[in-house]
C-alpha cells in the first residue's frame, strides 16, 4: 500500500512539512486524529503504545495525550485547539508536558535547551474521493522561528557538514 | 544571548563555517576570502565561537578559528529524530486506518 505522494519537506518559512494519502475517507482520517479512542490505537512511532489521551475540541478547548516508549518512558504532550473546521482544518499547539498537563521544559525531555517551548501545527484533510490527502505542517521548530533565517542553507550545510565527519579532517 | 539557530541564519556565518570546514584558518585569512574587513570578521566569529560552533587555538603568535561540529550534530541529531518520530507514527495511522477498514496490510515487512 505505498502511494508516491508521501513526502516531507521543509518550506521556506523552516515549517516541517508532511504530506501523506491515506487510503480511508475524509470523516475517517479525522476521526482518528479526533477522537481518543481512536488515537490511542496509533499515537506513537510502531513500538509504542498511547496509555492516555484527553481531548476537549472545541476552539480553546485543550487536549493532552502520551505515548510510551517500549523502554516504559511516557512522552505528554498538551496543546489547545485554534481553529476547526470539522472533517478539513484542525490547527492546534502543541508543546511537552507532564502526566498532570503542565508545561514543561523540552530539556526534561532531553531536548536542546533552544527547542521552543511550544509548536503550532496545523492539519489539513483533502478529500480524494474516497482517499484523503492529509497536509501536516509543524511550525516553531527550531529554526522555524526566525522568519528570515534559510533553513533551506543551513540544511545544505548540515547535509555537508555530516558528510565531512565522515572523512578525515584537513 | 545568541541560539545556534540565529547563529546559523546569518549567510557570512554560514559561509564562515565552510571555510572552517576546509581548515582552521586565521582572521586576516578569512577576511580576504569573504572580502570583508577585519573587525567584520571578528565580529561574526564571536557570535559563532558564543554558541560553540568556532574556537580558537592559540598556536605561537597565530590564533587559529576551528570548526566545532558538535552543536551542529547536535541539531542535526535532533531535527532528524523529530521527523522519524512523525513518519513513524503517520506510518500507524495508515496501518491503523486500513484495520478499521478491515483491509489487509500488505507492507508488513518493515
Amino acid at each position: 500500500m505505498t502511494t508516491n505522494s508521501n513526502s516531507t519537506h521543509i518550506d521556506s518559512n523552516g515549517n516541517m512539512v508532511f504530506t501523506r494519502v491515506f487510503d480511508a475517507p475524509r470523516e475517517l482520517v479525522w476521526k482518528a486524529w479526533t477522537e481518543p479512542e481512536h488515537l490511542m490505537r496509533w499515537w506513537g512511532p510502531a513500538t509504542f503504545t498511547s496509555p492516555a489521551a484527553k481531548i476537549d475540541l472545541r476552539v480553546g478547548g485543550k487536549y493532552h495525550w502520551c505515548m510510551r516508549s517500549p523502554e516504559g518512558q511516557d512522552f505528554w504532550s498538551t496543546g489547545t485547539f485554534r481553529e476547526i473546521s470539522p472533517m478539513d482544518r484542525l490547527v492546534m499547539t502543541d508543546a511537552f508536558s507532564n502526566e498532570q498537563g503542565d508545561i514543561v521544559s523540552p530539556t526534561e525531555y532531553g531536548l536542546p535547551a533552544e527547542t521552543a517551548m511550544e509548536f503550532l501545527f496545523s492539519l489539513t484533510f483533502e478529500d480524494l474521493g474516497g482517499k484523503t490527502r492529509m497536509t501536516l505542517v509543524h511550525s516553531g521548530m527550531p529554526a522555524g522561528e526566525m522568519r528570515e533565517m534559510s533553513l533551506q542553507g543551513m540544511n545544505e550545510s548540515l547535509d555537508k557538514l555530516a558528510e565531512s565527519l565522515k572523512q578525515p579532517q584537513r | 544571548m545568541t541560539t545556534i539557530y540565529e547563529a546559523l541564519a546569518d549567510p557570512t556565518r554560514r559561509r564562515i563555517l565552510e571555510l572552517l570546514r576546509e581548515r582552521p584558518r586565521m582572521v586576516g585569512d578569512l577576511a580576504d576570502l569573504l572580502n570583508i574587513s577585519q573587525p567584520g570578521v571578528s565580529k561574526q566569529l564571536r557570535v559563532l565561537r558564543e554558541v560553540g560552533l568556532v574556537q580558537v587555538r592559540q598556536d605561537a603568535q597565530r590564533r587559529w578559528y576551528e570548526l566545532r561540529l558538535e552543536p551542529l550534530i547536535e541539531l542535526d541529531q535532533w531535527l532528524a529524530a523529530f521527523r522519524e518520530s512523525w513518519e513513524r507514527r503517520l506510518d500507524r495511522l495508515d496501518a491503523y486506518l486500513n484495520e478499521l477498514q478491515g483491509k489487509e496490510e500488505t507492507d508488513d515487512h518493515e
